[in-house]
């Protein structure tokens, strides 16, 4: 889908006023929420690379989430590093292991694709809860310290806030820059037709798994952010939930398109929030949403809407 | 006999030791002993656990019997409407939520509660097809896996929501009674539930074998344009099929139920691994999806004998990540649906 005129105004306007947020609002619960909002809406950008891009339904995302918080906590509590460090090992540790799985699993089938990835996702679940002489099992690793840069500690929701900010930005404008550009085309072209890539002389293997990579060291440093942000990392980290939330919001947007995306993430955090009353009734709703678009709009409501536009071009041109 | 000759070489052995360890190499002579008597006694204890051994293969062959009802249900799915059914797990959980609920009212009584399970399931399985599986189409593989997905989530959610997450113990007339076969001992809920598992296989064969249910649903399986051609509703054998599994699901839930306790996420962890049972198996493969269960059912109660219980757990995705990488399309050749 083309893009407005006016999309590069937009997003200076929202960076600006997400920039101004903790200014605007002395109420930590909002920061809390926009904290979390901007660490989803990242992993599930990078989870739109894999899927939307790609075209390969991985689940693996869930595991590479919890790997990067655990790598960022034990690489802080253990080794006694620096909160930057540590994200910066959560993304080399996860670059490693996407690449070792990427090489295992891009070669399956895409049903059997879906699957490993599960497995995988589930499999870092139970090492997390299991392997007690490193994760400290069910009790996890209480109490990470707030992240400092040169004496300056980013103690409070406001300031935290700014750091979740500035990886989403970047993370976002890599993406963005990765779509736009002709390895990008390439993913796109490698969802539609797959053979015909293949007949134009390129692999489609080394793109498959430069996608995978890329979103794992992204999702990998999110959750260690995320981590930080909870200020303590156990199994539950691992939960399911997350893969969902990801899920609901690329499938929401529409797998495929950025900005579509990026917009139902913002939308996809108020939601739960507003619907704070039972976390059993939350996920059926979740649950009733992801049938309901995959029933009445399966490429999400940037695919609706495209399809709307389509339906109007052809109905002038007749 | 043999006893004696053991003791006359212990005791060589140990008047051996004793001449030499007046020798100046005492930590070598240590070490030795110590080395000796450590393997000694693991022969003892492999003598003695040679029941502990079969009683490890019963439950494990149990445990398979049940895995594989679930996971030829998987199978059946994939085959008829390669459909990767996220919900199915959810199916097995319902079948033994209604075990619990009926067992009170039929006065604890085993067979009506499972035939009531079994039924409501299998119209469980006909609504999610007629409402949901039906809009989906053949290539859209991935919009499948979402739906059920969503499905599942809203059926295991829900049954949080309405039975609290905390455990049930479900209790049938047969309690915690036993049977004792040679030196083994096992519970007669846990028997029963291999029997039935058995039973259900060969009335399942015979239905695909020598059935006009049967031999539609395989001749869609693998052919899908030849048995359009030829009559074939496709829309009645994927419901039949659908049903036929979820009767499976629901069945396997219900024998599970007085064996360990109830919970709503009862599901989701068995269907992880009947996931790994039908990728390892080769997608599609019923015949595959049994053998893989019981033999992995096996391996992991022979894990779980000797190791740590987180051995038991990741086995069997260790053994599917090597058995992915080393024959991307399962053992069993995805060759459609092979009965026999």
């Amino acid at each position: 889908m083309t893009e407005p005129r006016w999309t590069p105004y937009a997003v200076l306007v929202a960076i600006a006023l997400l920039a101004a947020l903790p200014l605007m609002t002395g109420s930590n619960y909002i920061v809390g929420i926009a904290i979390s909002g901007l660490i989803f809406l990242t992993a599930a950008a990078a989870l739109n690379l894999v899927y939307g891009y790609a075209g390969q339904l991985s689940f693996a995302q869930l595991g590479f989430w919890g790997v990067g918080g655990y790598c960022a906590a034990i690489a802080v509590v253990d080794l006694g590093q620096s909160f930057w460090f540590g994200i910066a090992f959560a993304g080399v540790v996860n670059l490693l292991l996407s690449v070792v799985i990427g090489i295992v699993i891009t070669r399956t089938t895409r049903h059997a694709f879906v699957v490993v990835t599960l497995t995988f996702a589930l499999l870092a679940g139970l090492i997390a809860r299991d392997w007690v002489g490193v994760t400290r099992g069910p009790l996890g690793i209480p109490g990470l310290p707030p992240p400092s840069l040169m004496g300056f500690a980013f103690d409070t929701g406001a300031r935290f806030y700014y750091i979740a900010l500035v990886f989403a930005l970047i993370a976002l404008a890599f993406l963005y820059s990765l779509k736009t550009s002709r390895i990008g085309l390439i993913l796109k072209a490698i969802k539609q037709n797959d053979p015909l890539v293949e007949s134009q002389g390129i692999a489609p293997g080394p793109y498959k798994l430069a996608a995978f990579v890329i979103a794992s060291v992204i999702t990998g440093m999110a959750g260690g952010i995320y981590a930080f942000n909870l200020k303590v990392i156990d199994p539950s980290f691992l939960d399911f939930y997350y893969m969902q939330t990801f899920l609901i919001i690329v499938i929401i947007g529409g797998a495929g398109s950025f900005w579509a995306v990026v917009l139902a993430g913002a939308a996809m955090v108020v939601l739960p929030e507003a619907l704070r009353f039972s976390n059993e009734l939350r996920m059926v709703i979740y649950g009733v949403v992801l049938v309901a678009v995959m029933m009445f709009m399966p490429r999400g409501v940037a695919g609706w809407l495209e399809d709307r536009r389509i339906a109007a071009l052809r109905k002038a041109l007749r | 006999m043999r006893k004696l000759c053991r003791g006359n070489e212990q005791r060589a052995f140990i008047g051996k030791l004793t001449r030499r360890s007046r020798s100046p190499r005492l930590t070598g002579t240590v070490f030795s002993l110590s080395k000796h008597l450590s393997r000694r006694q693991t022969r003892d204890a492999m003598e003695v656990s040679a029941t502990y051994l079969l009683q490890l293969l019963m439950n494990g062959l149990m445990l398979g019997l049940i895995y594989a009802l679930i996971a030829v249900g998987l199978a059946l799915i994939f085959g008829v409407l390669e459909v990767i059914n996220f919900a199915h797990g959810e199916l097995l959980m319902l079948g033994g939520y209604a075990m619990a609920l009926t067992l009170p009212l039929v006065g604890l009584s085993y067979w009506p509660s499972l035939l009531v399970a079994v039924i409501v399931t299998s119209l469980v399985g006909v609504v999610l097809y007629e409402v949901f599986l039906r809009h989906i189409g053949q290539k859209e593989f991935e919009r499948s896996i979402l739906t059920t997905l969503g499905i599942s989530m809203i059926l295991l959610y829900g049954m949080q929501y309405l039975f609290t997450a905390t455990p049930m113990m479900v209790d049938t007339a047969y309690g915690f009674d036993g049977v004792q076969i040679g030196s083994i001992r096992i519970t007669l809920t846990r028997l029963i539930a291999g029997a039935l598992s058995v039973a259900a296989f060969t009335g399942l064969y015979c239905l695909l074998r020598f059935t006009q249910f049967g031999r539609a649903m395989r001749a869609i399986a693998q052919n899908r344009e030849a048995a359009l051609m030829v009559g074939i509703k496709p829309r009645h054998v994927a419901r039949n099929a659908v049903a036929l599994a979820a009767a499976l699901c629901g069945l396997a839930g219900a024998a599970l139920a007085p064996i360990q306790l109830l919970h709503p996420a009862m599901g989701q962890a068995m269907i992880f691994k009947a996931f790994a049972l039908v990728v390892i198996g080769g997608l599609g493969n019923m015949t595959g999806a049994v053998v893989v269960a019981i033999a992995l059912g096996m391996i992991e109660s022979w894990i779980g004998g000797f190791f740590s219980i987180v051995w038991q757990e990741g086995a069997i995705f260790v053994i599917m990540i090597v058995a992915v990488l080393l024959r991307p399309d399962g053992l069993f050749k995805r060759g459609s649906m092979r009965v026999g």
